[in-house]
């Protein structure tokens, strides 16, 4: 399943990242693309904003097929404070701007990508494709929170892959 | 690696001509052309997207051959072959409304001044001759019309292209039959009868002198000698007539492995008239989808001489097992 998540993560961040570059963060000094995985960095009690966060909430595992169908929810959250120069009065149209951007991302076609195995993946050496696809639903979208300054909206979307033999 | 069931989003619809005059449907031959790119079918195929609510029916009857007493199945027989489609389309244009209106599918060509009212259009306005020696040549895409013609259009302006009705009988259409003249009283010798049912239709989205830019190919192709264009500004179907139309389709399921799952019929007839389907968005908005129905018509398999009315293809992902 963890490949199935990893492949997910890096679809997402690498379409997000394409449809905005400028999207960042900066992790421990590193700048990365603006899409993170909650469980993937250090616990923090802070909101990153203007930024994309994904958690991996629900699970179900159906083994009446002869490999098993792993359906897992993944919950994006995103926040903005709008931009300091405008006084925040544009925080609408920032999270406006993150919606089409993740509307976008997982719109667009395909809506599949090869599972790929990360385990040995680094620098010069490449993530392995494995054999089955991982495939994912329409997302659905929250309402909008008003959080004093801060607009939210979380979105989930169900994310599918085939636990292939001796995959764990 | 295993097999497991596809799993797909959606069903995407592609439909082809039949030579009606020769009774020849278009063939998809998937050992050839199943894994083409759904979203640049090869030709003749047209695209019309995706469907919803796509429902294969198998309406053959089996029965048992009884003999002996008692009397015991002994073999089986086929009483009866059918196979029916039904589908929603997804979008609404000329060839969307063609296939679900069941019977002829008319232009709303632009009316003489004071043309006396009809349900599908009154008498036409003069149509509009491509220019030849004049000028580029017209193509699939551009028309030239003259300058002084070109006055007439906007960009936007629909556009219908075809030969003028000069008496011939029999299926009339460029490129794809679209209507059945029995006699030349019954369309009332009307010039503009052929484009007031052909397919050939198209959208202005330029003009540059005198000649008129098309947002896509018309069906037929680059337009013959001595057809005229007429404006019109929509289409219109009528329930009854007497008119089938009658399409090769081709219904593509993508699985989300990379399988695939092809239904091929060769000869699809509407069995209904025109209908449409409500999707509700939120009260009181709807959004309105054209349903189609259709009644598969036989073929003979050239592998076999097997009289058959749809072909299933499944197309595994790569080093599944069989």
């Amino acid at each position: 399943m963890q490949n199935a998540k990893d492949t997910f993560y890096v679809t997402l961040q690498s379409r997000l990242a394409t449809l905005n570059a400028a999207r960042t963060i900066v992790v421990r000094g590193v700048v990365r693309p603006g899409t993170l995985v909650d469980e993937n960095e250090l616990p923090s009690a802070g909101v990153s904003v203007d930024v994309f966060r994904l958690q991996w909430t629900g699970l179900q595992v159906n083994n009446t097929e002869l490999l098993p169908l792993v359906a897992m929810e993944c919950s994006i959250q995103y926040a903005t404070d709008g931009s300091s120069g405008c006084g925040g009065m544009d925080r609408g149209r920032l999270l406006a701007a993150m919606d089409a951007e993740l509307a976008a991302a997982l719109g667009a076609e395909p809506h599949m990508v090869p599972k790929m195995n990360y385990a040995a993946a680094g620098a010069g050496v490449a993530a392995t494709p494995m054999g089955t696809n991982v495939f994912w639903a329409d997302p659905v979208f929250g309402a909008a929170t008003a959080v004093d300054e801060r607009l939210e909206r979380t979105s989930t979307v169900q994310v599918f892959a085939y636990q292939e033999a001796g995959e764990l | 690696m295993a097999s497991v069931a596809p799993v797909t989003r959606r069903v995407r619809a592609y439909f082809a001509p039949v030579n009606r005059s020769a009774g020849v449907p278009t063939l998809f031959d998937a050992a050839q052309l199943g894994r083409f790119d759904l979203h640049a079918p090869p030709a003749p195929w047209v695209d019309l997207g995706w469907v919803s609510g796509f429902t294969r029916k198998c309406g053959t009857k089996v029965d048992a051959l009884l003999a002996g007493a008692p009397a015991m199945t002994v073999g089986q027989v086929r009483t009866e072959v059918e196979a029916t489609v039904s589908l929603a389309f997804e979008t609404w244009g000329k060839l969307q409304m063609t296939l679900a209106s069941g019977s002829q599918q008319t232009n709303l060509l632009t009316t003489a001044a004071g043309a006396t009212p009809n349900g599908s259009g009154g008498v036409a306005a003069a149509p509009v001759p491509l220019l030849t020696g004049t000028g580029p040549a017209s193509t699939a895409t551009s028309l030239n019309v003259g300058a002084a013609a070109a006055a007439g259009f906007s960009v936007g302006s629909l556009v219908a292209v075809d030969v003028d009705y000069t008496g011939q009988l029999g299926y009339v259409g460029t490129g794809i039959s679209s209507a059945y003249v029995q006699t030349a009283n019954a369309v009332g010798g009307d010039i503009n009868y052929v484009r007031r049912v052909t397919l050939n239709v198209g959208v202005v989205v330029a003009i540059t002198a005198g000649v008129l830019e098309l947002a896509s190919a018309l069906p037929a192709g680059v337009p013959a000698a001595g057809m005229q264009v007429s404006q019109l500004v929509g289409f219109c179907d009528r329930e009854g007539a007497s008119f089938f139309q009658e399409w090769s389709g081709l219904f593509v399921m993508p699985g989300a492995q990379g399988d695939r799952v092809l239904v091929h019929y060769p000869r699809l007839q509407a069995m209904q008239g025109s209908t449409e389907t409500e999707e509700a968005l939120a009260a009181p908005l709807e959004s309105i989808r054209l349903a189609g129905a259709f009644r598969s018509l036989p073929v003979k398999d050239a592998n076999d001489g097997e009289t058959v009315l749809c072909f299933r293809s499944y197309l595994p992902a790569v080093l599944r097992g069989v």
